[in-house]
């Protein structure tokens, strides 16, 4: 079981990742709306894992990416994203980012992510 | 999944995301190039795409799927946003409203998706399509004479090499990213020699759902395996060892690339224009270059004693070269302001909706490069500014009807070189500042007299908007006007050795202009001496220099002040404000260094002229903080230490 924040500029999006972790088994810690709410939460929480939007407003995910592998080098955080963000994605995998899922998020990918980040 | 939970949220924000299309497609008509407005658009298409695909809206998402394509290619300038392009988009918004109210009210989405996807993909397919994805082949065949050696060669060197086969999950997404975060753990524990399809076409994802790779590492073959499968979507991974007979045809094409014989190991024949780079990389170059040119500025001080010729012209070369290096260093730093400017569009329209104004953005010059320290440092900066000029700038729609004036106000955002700065200016077409209350709270604070305040010209009561705890906004809002802020603003900015200022008619509208140094550490500066001390003063601020005799300096009372083509400056003797003991030299010539601040001019009174240095500002450190009149302090040729001149800390004096 993973201590999970999650990370996402649409409610709509935060509550299906919600969903899909707390369903199996997963805690959700912490929910941000944009980056800077997420460095707060995360520093606050300490979390298992971070699932990070990458678009937001307000800084965005990679940004946020970033500040957190500053605060701790080990973070643990899962880019989410849609098609057509390929570049933002390696981007963030430079920047640490340890994995990434695809919007619309399917319940195994997703799972998947998160048991093969906490098992490393 | 159960999303009928999530239903009446996916609407909400759904119909959100359409106004903010809406929005921008009707900014978009009147600014067709912006990539602000076309990049929100392709933000808001994206992300209702990913809604409704979670929520099972096929035809929602392949509508908004069309719509993103066809924003990314006016973004990429393949495409342009014509008034055709845009009814059309409008037409698709409308259908899409109609569709979220049906869903709202429990129906069924009913509309042609597929005839409303293709009206949009009409218009992108003026391209002249992808490329077709590569067969993967067998890497044994296509791997060529350049990988046989490499392998060759590093069998020698005690590595290993394999041929790894890694499959991923048919239905991956993204897949390009996936090949990308394989090479990356490869990267970590040996060298990938080769790929099949080349490195290229998987960053693109252009392969079915395996490709081939080639390995040199000195990593056991289960660790490697391990390492990836533990990547997401990675279905399999196949590991065998090549035969390799480095005679096996190595002799044919042998001589065709000398080059590269001897250049092991490289990544990729193909080479690749641009490498990513870790910042911190660059700024410790830049630490080191600044050492360097510390070292020059000694080299030349020993060069001028020894008056050596070869040594002379030596010295010459390193400082042309030098000086080349550094502005391809500082190159490196330099981002777009765009990076910054790009969010504000969206602020804007939430902050104008909340304060209940209409606010038209217009920027400017988001090519403009800025160091990236100073740009990460200004966001926030800039971020309040607006605030501020949108909340007390800019008037309410029936207020600015009265006034005669657009009921949309006008915010422009720009930014532009000029010298060594950068200038970025926030102007609104508002209330504009008012000279009676600004005045009236700095006389009520004790800041100013009564009689100050009547003669001062407008722009010094002005700058009293930036004193701390200053505000004279008649009604706090939640946006600002507890004054704090501009002081904070300003103080920032000087810190970052830039200024401030403010230029307003009432009525009219407020400028606030920021300058900006193009970089924090390296500055051209002229060398003077005051009394056995030699000081620095950036050349930015230095208009020219004079040569006076006793009687080309004008006395008015105890002041001293000299005729500059027709204008009288007054001159600031450094050897008295710095408190350096002055002995009597009214009788002999005297340097001067014409200095300036905004449109104010001034003579700073030297004894030499020592000559003009490159030199590395350092700050005075935490136990001087700020000391008046210097900005900093840097280390000479001789290894002596001289004080940086502001020359701003003496006029507004």
């Amino acid at each position: 079981m993973a201590k999970v924040l999650v990370v996402d500029d649409a409610a709509f999006m935060r509550m299906q990742i919600k969903q899909i972790l707390t369903a199996n088994g997963h805690e959700v810690i912490a929910e941000a709306k944009n980056g800077r709410e997420a460095i707060e939460k995360y520093v606050a929480t300490k979390p298992d894992v971070v699932t990070m939007d990458i678009t937001m407003h307000e800084m965005d995910g990679i940004e946020a990416l970033k500040a957190i592998m500053k605060i701790n080098k080990n973070a643990k955080v899962i880019m989410c994203t849609a098609m057509g963000q390929e570049r933002m994605i390696l981007d963030a995998i430079n920047a640490g980012a340890r994995d990434f899922i695809v919007k619309p998020f399917q319940p195994d990918r997703v799972l998947e992510a998160i048991d093969k980040i906490t098992a490393r | 999944m159960d999303t009928d939970s999530y239903l009446s949220l996916f609407i909400d924000e759904s119909r959100e995301y359409l106004q903010a299309i809406n929005d921008h497609l009707l900014l978009l008509e009147k600014n067709p190039h912006n990539p602000d407005i076309i990049s929100e658009i392709f933000r808001s298409a994206h992300t209702l795409k990913g809604m409704a695909a979670s929520m099972g809206f096929e035809g929602i998402a392949s509508v908004t799927h069309s719509m993103e394509n066809v924003f990314e290619k006016i973004r990429s300038n393949q495409l342009i946003a014509d008034e055709m392009l845009i009814d059309t988009v409008f037409a698709v918004i409308r259908v899409l409203e109609q569709v979220l109210d049906d869903i709202a009210e429990g129906g069924e989405p009913e509309a042609d998706f597929c005839r409303l996807s293709d009206t949009l993909d009409e218009i992108v397919r003026t391209d002249p399509g992808k490329k077709e994805a590569s067969q993967p082949g067998q890497v044994q065949e296509e791997m060529d004479e350049y990988g046989r050696r490499v392998m060759a060669k590093a069998g020698e060197m005690g590595y290993s090499a394999y041929q790894i086969t890694v499959r991923l999950h048919k239905d991956c997404q993204l897949k390009g990213a996936r090949a990308y975060m394989v090479f990356a753990a490869l990267e970590n524990c040996g060298e990938v020699i080769q790929t099949v399809p080349p490195v290229e076409e998987l960053e693109e994802g252009l392969f079915d759902d395996q490709f081939t790779l080639l390995f040199l590492t000195k990593a056991e073959q289960n660790q490697i395996k391990n390492l990836l499968l533990d990547i997401s979507e990675v279905q399999e991974v196949k590991m065998e060892k090549p035969a390799v007979s480095p005679a096996s045809g190595g002799t044919e094409k042998a001589g065709d690339n000398p080059e590269t014989s001897g250049a092991w190991p490289v990544f990729s024949k193909n080479g690749t224009n641009t490498i990513r780079v870790q910042v911190e990389r660059i700024d410790e170059l830049l630490n080191l270059f600044e050492e360097l040119i510390i070292q020059r500025g000694r080299l030349e001080t020993i060069a001028e004693t020894l008056k050596n010729r070869e040594l002379d012209e030596n010295v010459e070369d390193i400082k042309r070269t030098s000086s080349q290096m550094q502005t391809l260093l500082l190159s490196l730093r330099m981002v777009p302001v765009g990076q910054v400017f790009n969010r504000f569009p969206r602020m804007v329209r939430e902050l104008a909706r909340e304060l209940e104004k209409k606010v038209d953005l217009q920027i400017y010059g988001e090519d403009t490069e800025l160091d990236r320290l100073v740009l990460d440092e200004i966001r926030d900066l800039l971020v309040h500014m607006i605030r501020n000029s949108m909340d007390h700038g800019i008037e309410p729609p029936e207020e600015r009807r009265k006034r005669g004036k657009a009921e949309a106000g006008t915010l422009i955002l720009r930014a532009y070189h000029s010298g060594n700065h950068v200038f970025i200016e926030i102007e609104d077409n508002g209330a504009g500042l008012n000279r009676e209350k600004i005045a009236g709270k700095a006389v009520e604070k004790g800041l100013l007299t009564a009689e100050e305040a009547a003669f001062l010209p407008d722009e010094e009561i002005f700058q009293w908007v930036f004193a701390s705890g200053f505000s004279t906004a008649d009604k706090v809002s939640d946006v600002s006007g507890r004054g704090v802020g501009l002081d904070a603003v300003k103080n920032k900015i000087e810190s970052l050795g830039g200024h401030l200022h403010v230029t307003s008619r009432e009525g009219e509208g407020t400028i606030f202009s920021i300058q900006l140094p193009l970089t924090l550490s390296i500055i051209s500066s002229l060398l003077v001496k005051v009394e056995g001390h030699t000081f620095a003063i950036p050349l930015s601020s230095i208009i020219r220099t004079y040569i006076l005799g006793p009687d080309e300096i004008l006395r008015v009372g105890r002041m001293r002040a000299m005729d500059l083509r027709g204008q009288v400056i007054p001159l600031i003797p450094l050897s008295e404000v710095l408190e350096l003991s002055a002995g009597d030299k009214s009788n002999e010539e005297t340097a001067v260094v014409v200095v300036k601040k905004g449109e104010q001019l001034a003579g700073l009174m030297v004894d030499s002229f020592i000559g003009q240095r490159e030199i590395v500002i350092k700050s005075l450190g935490r136990y001087l903080g700020e000391v008046f009149g210097f900005s900093g302090a840097t280390i000479l040729g001789d290894g002596r230490i001289a004080l940086v001149l502001d020359p701003n800390a003496f006029i507004s004096q």
